[in-house]
């Protein structure tokens, strides 16, 4: 049977959002891995310095986290997607 | 017209998160017998000693609440059975044990041999029946996922087999900067400030300027401002966005809902397919980074080494590690109009046509088709097999080629 033009992608349940989850080893270590970087920008970034990476739970927690230090390191970036 | 490797003026490479060969795509060799994934009768034992075989009972989420192990012991049990004798076998039996340390419960701890019915991933299997499907692509390290993307940038991880931060022990250049050195265009699309990038210490610290997100991925697909050389990550976390809407991670990282990782998915693909000029002119790969503890039949086999060894006190096992085989197989998809519908690329079952790829691949091809080979690289990287002779001198009609509705 042949394989149709436009194949329709369902739509991921509302449900599934879930940023309580608990964060995985990917998650820690990225927040280790930002930590290691900022301190290249030690100056300007003191107080998101004071984070300890290693108490963050959530995902929700590692994402905030995540993006103010992205923030700093990255600061040309386009908006957010909509 | 000329030939695909005359029109090819892009590389993009998307890569997703921890998921092997045979859990996405094991469930197409029924239709497609030159696939090599499951004939159904594919077991490993569990803690009390019974075998239980592979089975299409994949849930999108839900399922995999214990993040499956995929650091290097964990992945050694996995393979080895836990054996650390000299002439250890590789035979791919120590899945359900490994999980079973984790959840200790013997019926959940047998979800690991789970894989999807192909109905439950429009995306990934039509990509990969309408495009290539690599059956020998294997994820570079039998280990984690920082240094396995280090060799999908480096060709190598220094030396790395964990998740902790690596540093840059030879003057190797990842794809980007040889490519930037070179005058040529090369970018890493991030999701967004709230999912980051996993390419943070040596990369995003030092050259931010080799970044962007994925809206200006968007952006740049349709203006036709997309770089020679893109490297695109989904998003790592679920998190609300600036304007108060829900995002889900899309990375399909077990737990997360593997449907959103279709979407982007079918998201880049459209990107890129919707835009004419672009869609003749761009090779993508969809590949994943490791195996994420998740069952695969086919062995890792042997490499190149390059250069280093990981002593005990880093493998975390009685054995140094000499960088000399590979991880376990993870899913790997070409899509280009160069590329003949139904395109199976042979792995180790052939032992005649058979072609191993792996990470360090992506770096080779990048540098292959863009400098020549000219640059200083890992003995590993220049042995690699390298991907765009998959592509033919004949483009596909532009009514031959699938659009996905999102």
């Amino acid at each position: 049977m042949a394989t149709p033009m436009r194949i329709n992608v369902p739509k991921t349940p509302k449900e599934s959002f879930n940023p309580g989850r608990p964060a995985s080893h990917l998650l820690r270590s990225q927040a280790v891995h930002l930590q290691e970087a900022l301190a290249k920008h030690i100056g300007e970034i003191a107080s998101v310095l004071a984070i300890n990476p290693y108490k963050l739970r959530t995902e929700k927690e590692f994402g905030d986290y995540a993006k103010k230090v992205t923030a700093i390191l990255h600061p040309h970036n386009s908006p957010p997607p909509k | 017209m000329g030939t695909a490797l005359d029109n090819l003026q892009h590389l993009v490479v998307l890569m997703m998160e921890n998921r092997s060969f045979d859990h996405m795509l094991g469930g197409l060799k029924k239709q497609y017998p030159k696939i090599n994934g499951l004939a159904g009768n594919e077991a490993n034992p569990d803690t009390t000693g019974a075998m239980v075989q592979v089975t299409a009972t994949a849930q999108f989420e839900g399922q995999l609440k214990e993040d499956p192990d995929h650091h290097f012991p964990g992945v050694d049990l996995q393979i080895f059975g836990g054996s650390q004798a000299s002439d250890r076998t590789a035979a791919m039996q120590g899945f359900i044990k490994s999980y079973f340390t984790q959840v200790n419960n013997v019926k959940t701890s047998r979800a690991i041999m789970s894989y999807f019915a192909p109905a439950q991933l429009p995306v990934l299997t039509t990509l990969a029946t309408e495009f290539a499907v690599f059956n020998g692509w294997f994820s570079s390290i039998p280990g984690p996922t920082i240094c396995n993307r280090a060799f999908a940038h480096y060709g190598t991880s220094f030396g790395q087999v964990s998740m902790d931060i690596f540093y840059l022990l030879d003057p190797i250049l990842s794809a980007y900067e040889r490519m930037i050195a070179a005058g040529k265009t090369a970018k890493i699309y991030y999701y967004d400030q709230t999912s980051s990038t996993m390419e943070i210490v040596n990369l995003l610290k030092n050259q931010p300027q080799l970044f962007g997100t994925f809206p200006q991925f968007l952006a740049d697909c349709k203006s036709g401002a997309l770089p020679q050389y893109s490297f695109v990550e989904p998003c790592y976390n679920d998190h609300t966005g600036d304007d108060g809407g829900a995002i889900l991670a899309s990375d399909q990282h077990p737990d997360h809902d593997v449907r959103e990782g279709e979407r982007f998915i079918a998201t880049v693909y459209n990107a890129i397919r919707t835009n004419p000029n672009l869609w003749n002119s761009t090779a993508l790969l969809v590949v994943y980074d490791e195996h994420g503890g998740l069952y695969d039949h086919v062995v890792p086999p042997a490499c190149t080494p390059d250069g280093y060894v990981a002593q005990p006190s880093a493998t975390n096992t009685p054995q140094a590690f000499a960088f000399d085989r590979l991880g376990i197989r993870v899913p790997a998809i070409l899509v280009s109009p160069w590329i003949a519908r139904g395109t199976v690329v042979p792995g180790p079952e052939d032992p005649v046509n058979g072609r191993v790829f792996e990470h360090a691949s992506i770096p080779g091809t990048v540098t292959n088709f863009f400098l020549q080979g000219d640059a200083k690289r890992t003995v590993r990287e220049q042995k690699a097999q390298t991907y765009l002779d998959l592509l033919t001198d004949q483009m596909r009609p532009d009514g031959d080629c699938i659009t996905f509705d999102l």
